[in-house]
């Protein structure tokens, strides 16, 4: 039920008009174009745009990674500048001053990134530092970690990560956060060779600095360092990290090499791109996040949908302007010709393009070829029927007329006045029916009426030779029937049945009515036919008129058929030596004012009531 | 009008109003929405206590987007002054104010809650013991029995007879009260005295001797300023040998435990005062049915040993900022 439901929605949707049709078509092969053009478009962008961020912070963090390099580098210069023209050149004990001097001008030098430089003995006392301070009481040198890893790896220069320069007391109650470059150094105190560490403890403030500089994107990308075992170094949020607000897969990132990663940290799908600081092994971390990189195209995507917006109102307006130029020569071809089948007489819409033109210019001629057909055949019908009444009337009314007066004259010639009188008042009921007020349609009653006072007049005239039973079931005297159709078959059963029987001859008129249709029949105890001959009756080449008035059962059959249809006329059934029955069959249609018009108008009494003749035999 | 023709000029009408719409959003992104603003009204702004809030103030308006004023103010901060501080800061444009709470400023407090979102700072001042205004705070009270504790563990756990002396504040706020309470009721228990309690004067300064109060074994400094100041007096040797325990949360503080002038220190995580109470008052502002909640940030309490290590120095990262 359900599919069918969906089925019949489907249906209802499915275009009918030629000009909804186009708008669909176009709109929908619009519509298609346009979406696969800007998702086309949206994806190639957003490719590019994204790839374009990616460079860009690949080459941003380029230069922050040499721009490291180069402070680092410059710490280890001041370092080596340190080592190998101050401490290695000079007695500690017997050149301080000079060597204060010289560590002097190195802090000076640098001194915005630089916090401190301090050398200490293998016992971790503290043999010189710039700027001069004041050492704190027993800061456990040796316990802290840049000593430690300088005594370990004597042969390098370590880095450590920041922390709070625990050394001296400058007095103004603040803490600094260092980063430590440490080494193992060669002095020389009092003569005495002896190990040493070299310390040069770097303001943090100017890694953060440089670090800040590129941490400014509002869009959650961000930067960050850290070293090979991934100990943040700086993070923009470092004490949230370590607070545990957030966390960072520092760990996991510093094992990468140098290049671009898509990684999965915490459910949030990001770009890692790693690039590794020179000799200190520190990792430069540039993290951008998918939201990050999908904000860069936001823009874009509401570009794209601007234009496609654009592009779909462009497009209905071309869709219904083309779908109105194609459809409307059809429309109005269509609405003429709608008209003209409503029974009205439009002119029929010729324009728009040649093919619709000469659509229009085809079906213009040929309504007009019907209707020129139309009119002749209507024509033609009614004079072909009017001519057949006419002619069969006419050949019926002087045949009688001068049978039934040449019979008149012999009674009144013979004195027989009574016979005469009657034989006339029954010629008066003979063409009062004959004329009918000029009715071709009559009742049942009349037409045996008119073949009774027929029967008279023939009876006078033949002396009573013969006789004639009539038979009628009353039922159908109230039928329909046309007029002087009982007349010739009458005659023709005098003339050709018991005329010259010696009294013994009998005509029996008899009528019933079987399914609908009403049966009368002429019977006669003549001489009949042979099957050969009585075939030959209806086709009008039978024998030749010996009497009678010469019209034949061809033109009653005739009559009927034009009336009431091919399936009614007459019947003959005759044997040789035992009589002839002519039978009458027409449908029983109730004599009424209104059928009896009907009828005279030609129209057939059928099953579904009634047919033009015309068309009936046009069909036929 | 024929059914095609009203499909279409709905369809071009639709289409237009979506291209409005679009014309418009593009627009406000270029243009970028409005930060909310909010503003930060502390005592003596400037002093270095306020280093490690201020910090997590700053690193919180970074992760929530928003536009942070931290008002300066004098030592000496009133509750007419504070009330017209705040107005001015309304009146400027902010969305929310985060307050440290004056004595007396409660029922300003309360009235100005009904104008937009307040955030306390430092305690939350209760009425019937209820408070209706959201604070990030310490825990006061554990604070000073905290501070108590370590005194105990210093003295074997035995405090008879032993004198003690409390430094504080004059303008001392509730948050000082309770963790002088939290210090009375814990060293009481333990047998200790408290023989003298000092605190600043009607100008906000301390006394300029303090060999004057009878001699104690210890003192206890409940806050920043009072700790700073004892290990002033204990560097100047005017505390007559007494060991100072204390509360503070500035560089200053640091360097007296460092120094081996102050022996303790419990050190409130300030940080996250600021963090936190910027989090919630923008997250109010942010979210339509988001209500402020109060939250209670820890403390840590170090020794002179301690002080250095990993995360020792991390808070003293967050108070050198």
């Amino acid at each position: 039920m359900g599919r069918d439901k969906k089925l019949s929605c489907l249906e209802r949707l499915r275009p009918s008009g030629i000009q909804s049709t186009i708008i669909a078509a176009f709109t929908v092969i619009s519509v298609s174009i346009m979406l696969i053009l800007g998702i086309v478009l949206y994806i190639r962008f957003s490719t590019i745009s994204r790839e374009a961020m990616v460079q860009s912070t690949g080459m941003l963090m380029e230069q922050t990674g040499e721009t490291l390099e180069d402070y680092l580098v410059s710490m280890r210069q001041i370092s080596d500048a340190a080592y190998y023209n101050v401490i290695k050149e000079n007695d500690l004990s017997a050149r301080d001053q000079e060597i204060q001097t010289k560590m002097n001008l190195l802090y000076e030098a640098n001194r915005d990134n630089l916090q401190s430089i301090a050398i200490y003995n293998d016992y971790g006392s503290l043999m010189a530092a710039e700027p001069v301070a004041a050492q704190k009481e027993a800061p456990g040198v040796v316990e802290q970690d840049w000593y430690k890893q300088a005594m370990e790896e004597m042969e390098n220069m370590h880095f450590s990560t920041p922390h709070i320069q625990n050394l001296f007391d400058d007095g103004t109650h603040r803490y600094y956060w260092v980063i430590s470059l440490s080494r193992a150094v060669e002095l020389t105190d009092n003569g005495v060779s002896q190990l040493g560490v070299l310390l040069v403890d770097m303001d943090y403030s100017a890694i953060s600095r440089m670090m800040n500089q590129i941490n400014t994107a509002d869009n959650g990308q961000y930067y960050y360092l850290c070293d090979s075992k991934g100990e943040i170094i700086y993070h923009p949020q470092q004490i949230q990290i370590s607070d545990g607000i957030i966390s960072e897969d520092s760990e996991a990132v510093a094992k990468y090499k140098d290049g671009v990663y898509d990684l999965t940290f915490q459910g949030e799908q990001r770009k890692v791109i790693v690039n590794t600081i020179s000799y200190t092994g520190w990792k430069l971390v540039g993290v951008l996040p998918y939201d990050a990189l999908s904000a860069g195209t936001i823009n874009i995507r509401y570009f794209i949908i601007l234009i496609i917006l654009l592009m779909a109102m462009m497009l209905a307006l071309i869709n219904r302007v083309v779908a109105l130029r194609i459809s409307s020569p059809i429309l109005k071809l269509n609405d003429s010709v709608k008209e003209y089948e409503a029974g009205e007489t439009p002119e029929i819409y010729i324009g728009g393009s040649s093919e619709i033109r000469h659509l229009g210019l085809s079906i213009q001629n040929s309504y007009e070829q019907i209707d020129t057909l139309m009119k002749k055949i209507v024509l033609e019908q009614n004079e072909r029927r009017k001519s057949e009444f006419e002619a069969l009337q006419s050949q019926i009314n002087p045949h009688f007329l001068y049978n039934a007066l040449e019979s008149i004259t012999w009674m009144v010639e013979g004195e027989r006045n009574d016979e005469a009188v009657f034989m006339i008042s029954q010629l008066a009921k003979l063409f009062r029916i004959s004329l009918s007020k000029g009715r071709t349609v009559i009742s049942i009653r009349d037409e045996l009426q008119h073949a009774q006072s027929y029967m008279n007049i023939q009876m006078i005239r033949y002396k009573n030779t013969f006789s004639v039973v009539f038979d009628i079931d009353p039922a159908v005297y109230s039928y329909c029937i046309v007029k002087l159709v009982l007349q010739p078959l009458l005659e023709n059963a005098i003339n050709y049945g018991v005329e010259g029987m010696d009294d013994s001859g009998e005509i029996r008129v008899t009528g019933r009515e079987e399914n609908g249709t009403v049966l009368l029949s002429v019977s006669d105890n003549g001489f009949g036919m042979s099957e050969e001959q009585g075939s030959l009756v209806l086709t009008g080449r039978s024998r030749s008129h010996k009497h009678g008035s010469g019209v034949g059962l061809v033109n009653v059959n005739n009559r009927i058929q034009i009336l009431f249809g091919k399936e009614y006329g007459l019947q003959i059934k005759s044997e040789p030596d035992e009589g002839t029955t002519v039978s009458i069959r027409v449908p029983a249609i109730p004599y009424t004012e209104e059928n009896r018009k009907l009828l005279e108008q030609g129209r057939i009494w059928g099953r579904e009531g009634t047919q033009d003749t015309g068309t009936q035999e046009k069909q036929g | 009008m024929k059914k095609g023709s009203k499909i279409f000029i709905i369809t071009e009408a639709v289409l237009a109003v979506l291209v409005c719409l679009v014309a418009i959003t593009m627009l406000w992104e270029r243009r970028g929405r409005n930060l909310d603003q909010l503003s930060v009204i502390v005592a003596d702004s400037d002093d270095t206590q306020w280093s490690a809030f201020k910090y997590g103030l700053r690193m919180a308006a970074e992760d929530n987007g928003v536009e942070l004023f931290f008002v300066s103010t004098g030592e000496e901060l009133t509750v007419e002054e504070q009330q017209r501080l705040i107005q001015t800061e309304i009146d400027n444009g902010a969305d929310s104010v985060i307050v440290q709470p004056l004595p007396g400023a409660e029922e300003m407090l309360l009235k100005l809650e009904r104008k937009l979102p307040v955030m306390l700072i430092g305690y939350a001042p209760e009425e019937d013991g209820v408070s209706d205004l959201p604070a990030v705070a310490p825990d006061n009270y554990g604070m000073g029995t905290a501070l108590a504790e370590e005194l105990l563990e210093d003295n074997g756990g035995n405090l008879e007879g032993k004198k003690l002396g409390i430094l504080l504040e004059s303008t001392a706020s509730q948050a000082v009260l309770d963790r002088k309470q939290g210090f009375q009721d814990t060293v009481k228990k333990a047998g200790a005295s408290v023989i003298w309690s000092v605190e600043t004067g009607a100008s906000g300064e301390w006394p300029a001797d303090m060999t004057a109060q009878p001699e104690a074994d210890c003192v206890a400094a409940l806050d920043d300023a009072s700790l700073t100041a004892a290990g002033a007096y204990s560097s100047s040797n005017d505390l007559q040998g007494a060991r100072v325990y204390g509360i503070g949360h500035s560089t200053e503080a640091a360097y007296y435990l460092d120094t081996g002038a102050v022996e303790c220190l419990i050190v409130p995580d300030e940080f996250n005062v600021g963090y936190q109470s910027l989090t919630e008052a923008a997250s109010q502002l942010r979210e339509l049915f988001y209500r402020m909640r109060d939250r209670t940030v820890s403390y840590t309490a170090i020794r002179q040993e301690e002080l250095f290590t990993k995360e020792n120095q991390e808070i003293l990262f967050t108070m050198s900022q």
